[in-house]
């Protein structure tokens, strides 16, 4: 998508993934358990390499969802995760992804990966590239294992994938 | 319907139409406004709703750059089919997706503007914001097309013009009606109106229709009607009246005298006004009294029944009629309640009302008309006035009338005088010449007269038949002499010194019968006719006291107008006899009748005016003019009785002679001779100077003749000188150059003791007329009477 025309600089692909991960807050409830306490911070979680940089910070600052100050966190490994409501699981993990997810399994957390065929593996939403434009794969039934519900909207504008095993 | 009510339908068919079509203006308008009002915020309401629908739907795309998914959104917009175009922007105001496919970008604003809807010429356009939560993803572009909006002012002006096309035709269907109701009593006036405009029929009224305040107004305009009848009515009678004055006054004017110009008034009033009884009386402001002048024909029934007629005295007492004398009209609407006399007389006579109207002229009242009607009150107040007016009218011309009457009787006077005058200028003229021929005959007779008086005095030898010639020759040449004097006695107002003697008439008519015969018999006998005439004398009758010459004169004409009353013959008779009158008085009549062809009245009346003749040329209109200034001179009277074919009498009645009446002197036979005179005689006359010089010289007297006034002066002048002059002059009166006066005065001049006597043909005249001429001491009359002369010598030479 080129607008060179409006002589705005036109977005990194991971600024708009910052902007994507942001817009999911939106377009996704979580159950009041997800949050330790009423004001408790909405945390974005990067786990492994970050390839946002300070867009991610960008993307949510002074943003917050009902009393829920939005902050971003970024984990090294699996131990550092504690509470997060969207976890981005970057490329560098992709060796450990079977056993990221399964530490996610039953935890109200939203998962994004980039990595390919992610979704079917049950990370929730995997950001894929179409035509030089960036797509959605949702896996629904994980995200409602998850005990999150997703917009019908969000829906409308992503591919569904179900879940499959043996790869 | 005869009359157009074309105007009046149209116009309040138009007033319908234009009000409801008004109406439905209003109305549909204020729809239509509300309608389109309404769905252009409906239309806006929808855009909205579908719009924030689908800017809902769309923050997802918006959200996760779905451009794809974006445009699938908006072709949703495709359920309504006036969506002309429809595009997003992303939150930095670039266009993300369009609606419809394939739409160039261009078509779209190039950056999103405020929020809102707004109307354009032929488009809705709306600003959606899209937001997720509080976060604002990008703004819905949305434009409507407004068909809807058309479609929907089509279907209103459809119906618009539906509700137009059923309702005016049913507006005019019920205005139809309507107007039939309305315009029934208006329609059912004018033809009222017509009626009376085009017959003046002002009975006619128009119908109540019951039909709201139409009553009201046809009640008015039958009211209106009843005073225009009322007046109209008003109008016809005075109009009737002035009529009838101008027919009065018309009338009066062809009359001349105020009973008849009060009988045509009276007949007019009576027969046109009308009045049931009229009268006029005439007021006599000395006797404070009314006269019962006229009384109407109609009326008079009623007038007789209370002893009302002409000529009848009405006093003046304090009542209407006394008022009305003061110069007022007077109405007495009811006689029965007027106590006065006048009145109570009418209300007798069965009338009940009465109008008295004064007939004034310069200010004086000068009588009154009465009108009576048997009801009461029945004179109008037009009829008062009119009466009023009317007497003003008669008053005039009856004033008119006594104007006429009096310049009638000037006018006959004046003719009268006029007539007097001529005739005493004829007889003036005619005095003039007669005393011119009466001076001639004098002188001619003068010796006959001289020589006759002399024989019979101075010849005793003569026979008894000379004397008898002579002294019927002397008694003719009196007769001439008085003839001719008398000649000039028509003109004469009054003989004023008349010579009266006693006369025996029955001798009178003896000689007047036998000097006359030739008349009465001889003639008539040459013509084949009898008159036959008698005498029938009383004996004894008185002697009169007269002039015996003029009453033979008289007698003589009596005779010959009798004779020519009678052409084919008849009776003629002379009556005399004695009368007494009933003071006690005598007098001796005659009558001189006869039975020819009579006189009319009208002949009978003007027989005594000089010159009036009816016997043509053979007249001279005299005879009984003369006879009649004789009967005035006499103190006598003169009657004539005579009828047309009847013959005439005319009757002589003189007062009989009584010892009282004076007598005259008697002329005495021979004076006696006085001395021996020396006489001038002056005439111009050769042969009355023989005469009297042959005459006088018998007598004894030295007479010296002269011919001329001069003349004589002259021989008395020089007799004079030579001192033996004249005892007594006698001279003449009338001769050319110097006349007796002059000669007289002369005379006297010379000789202040000298009588003179003066000769004169006019002689008569003059001592009639006590005409004494100075300077002269006696006047005798020609022919000079011997006696006469005698006595006046003695009486001047002593």
């Amino acid at each position: 998508m080129c607008r060179g025309a409006s002589g705005a600089e036109v977005p990194t692909e991971y600024q708009v993934k910052a902007v994507f991960v942001f817009n999911f807050s939106r377009f996704l409830e979580w159950s009041p358990q997800a949050f330790t306490a009423p004001n408790a911070p909405f945390v974005i979680g990067i786990l492994g390499d970050d390839p946002f940089g300070a867009r991610m910070e960008e993307a949510v600052r002074g943003e917050q969802i009902d009393q829920h100050p939005m902050v971003v966190r970024r984990f090294r490994n699996m131990g550092e995760i504690d509470n997060c409501q969207i976890l981005y699981i970057d490329r560098s993990e992709r060796a450990q992804l079977q056993q990221i997810l399964l530490a996610m399994d039953h935890r109200s957390t939203l998962t994004v990966s980039e990595l390919d065929q992610s979704s079917e593996r049950g990370v929730m939403v995997q950001f894929t590239t179409e035509n030089n434009r960036i797509r959605l794969r949702i896996n629904v039934e994980s995200a409602r294992a998850a005990g999150l519900t997703i917009s019908s909207k969000l829906l409308r504008s992503a591919e569904i994938v179900s879940t499959r095993t043996g790869n | 319907m005869p009359i157009s009510t074309t105007p009046i339908r149209r116009t309040l068919m138009r007033m319908i139409f234009l009000s409801s079509g008004a109406v439905l203006a209003v109305t549909t308008t204020g729809f239509c406004a509300y309608e389109f009002l309404t769905f252009r915020q409906s239309s806006v309401q929808q855009l909205q709703i579908l719009s924030q629908a689908i800017a809902s739907n769309s923050t997802a795309a918006l959200a996760f750059d779905n451009a794809d998914d974006a445009t699938v959104i908006l072709a949703a917009f495709k359920a309504d089919p006036h969506i002309a175009a429809a595009a997003l922007y992303d939150s930095q105001g670039k266009v993300f997706a369009t609606y419809p496919r394939g739409q160039p970008e261009t078509h779209f604003p190039v950056r999103p503007g405020a929020s809102g809807y707004t109307f354009g010429p032929t488009e809705l356009v709306g600003f959606q914001p899209v937001a997720e939560g509080s976060r604002r993803l990008g703004t819905l572009f949305v434009e409507s097309d407004l068909g809807a909006m058309y479609a929907r002012v089509r279907l209103y002006a459809l119906i618009v013009l539906l509700v137009i096309g059923i309702s005016l035709p049913l507006a005019y269907l019920i205005s139809r009606r309507l107007q039939h109701r309305l315009l029934q009593p208006i329609l059912a006036l004018a033809e009222t109106t017509r009626a009376v405009s085009e017959r003046h029929d002002y009975t006619v009224r128009a119908v109540r229709t019951g039909a709201y305040e139409f009553d009201l107004f046809t009640d008015t305009f039958n009211q209106m009607l009843t005073q225009i009848q009322q007046s109209e009515g008003k109008l016809h009678a005075q109009l009737e009246r002035l009529s009838l004055l101008q027919h009065i006054t018309r009338a009066t004017g062809e009359r001349q005298d105020l009973p008849s110009i009060f009988q045509v008034v009276l007949d007019s009033l009576e027969q046109n006004l009308p009045v049931d009884f009229g009268c006029f009386l005439l007021h006599d402001a000395a006797a404070q009294s009314l006269t019962v002048s006229v009384l109407g024909v109609a009326g008079r029934g009623f007038a007789e029944a209370v002893a009302l007629t002409e000529q009848v005295n009405v006093p003046l007492d304090a009542n209407g009629l006394s008022r009305c004398v003061a110069g007022h009209l007077v109405y007495e609407p009811d006689v029965l309640l007027v106590p006065f006399p006048f009145p109570q007389r009418l209300a007798a006579a069965g009338l009940r009302s009465m109008v008295i109207a004064p007939l004034i002229v310069e200010n004086q009242v000068f009588g009154v008309l009465v009108c009576g009607r048997r009801k009461d009150q029945a004179f109008s107040s037009g009829e008062c006035e009119f009466l009023k007016q009317l007497s003003e009218h008669v008053a005039l011309a009856g004033h008119q009338a006594q104007l006429n009457g009096a310049l009638q009787q000037a006018y006959d006077d004046l003719r009268q005088s006029q007539h007097t005058v001529l005739q005493q200028e004829r007889l003036r003229a005619l005095g003039q010449m007669a005393s011119g021929i009466a001076h001639d005959i004098n002188n001619a007779i003068s010796p006959v007269s001289l020589y006759t008086e002399s024989l019979l005095e101075r010849e005793p030898n003569l026979s008894d038949r000379a004397r008898g010639y002579l002294t019927t020759i002397q008694r003719a040449i009196e007769d001439v002499a008085r003839t001719v004097a008398r000649m000039r006695e028509f003109y004469r107002e009054r003989e004023a010194q008349l010579t009266l003697e006693r006369v025996d008439l029955n001798r009178a008519v003896r000689q007047v019968v036998e000097l006359t015969k030739p008349r009465w018999s001889d003639l008539p006998q040459q013509r084949g006719v009898m008159v036959d005439l008698t005498t029938e004398l009383t004996d004894g009758v008185p002697d009169i006291m007269g002039a015996e010459h003029e009453i033979r004169d008289a007698l003589t004409n009596l005779i010959f107008n009798a004779v020519d009353a009678m052409p084919s013959g008849g009776m003629l008779t002379v009556h005399t006899r004695k009368s007494v009158e009933v003071d006690g008085e005598d007098r001796v009549l005659i009558d001189v009748s006869d039975t020819g062809v009579g006189m009319d009245e009208d002949t009978r009346r003007r027989c005594l005016e000089p010159f009036f003749t009816t016997k043509g040329e053979r007249g001279t209109g005299l005879g009984l003019a003369m006879v009649y200034g004789m009967i005035q001179r006499h103190s006598a009277e003169l009657e004539i009785a005579s009828a047309t074919g009847k013959g005439t009498t005319v009757r002589l009645s003189f007062p009989a002679y009584t010892a009282s009446a004076v007598s005259t002197t008697q002329p005495s036979k021979l004076s006696a001779v006085c001395r021996r005179l020396r006489i001038l005689l002056v005439d111009d006359d050769p042969m009355l100077i023989k005469s009297l010089q042959d005459t006088l010289q018998e007598d004894g007297h030295q007479i010296t003749a002269t011919h001329g006034g001069q003349a004589g002066i002259d021989a008395f002048a020089t007799a004079q000188k030579r001192g033996d002059g004249f005892d007594i002059v006698v001279t003449d009166l009338g001769m050319p150059h110097v006349d007796g006066r002059k000669v007289a005065s002369m005379i006297k001049m010379l000789s202040s003791t000298t009588p003179v006597i003066l000769l004169t043909g006019w002689g008569q005249r003059l001592m009639a007329a006590n005409d004494i001429v100075p300077h002269v001491d006696k006047l005798l009359s020609k022919p000079p009477r011997l006696h006469e002369l005698r006595a006046a010598l003695l009486e001047l030479a002593s």
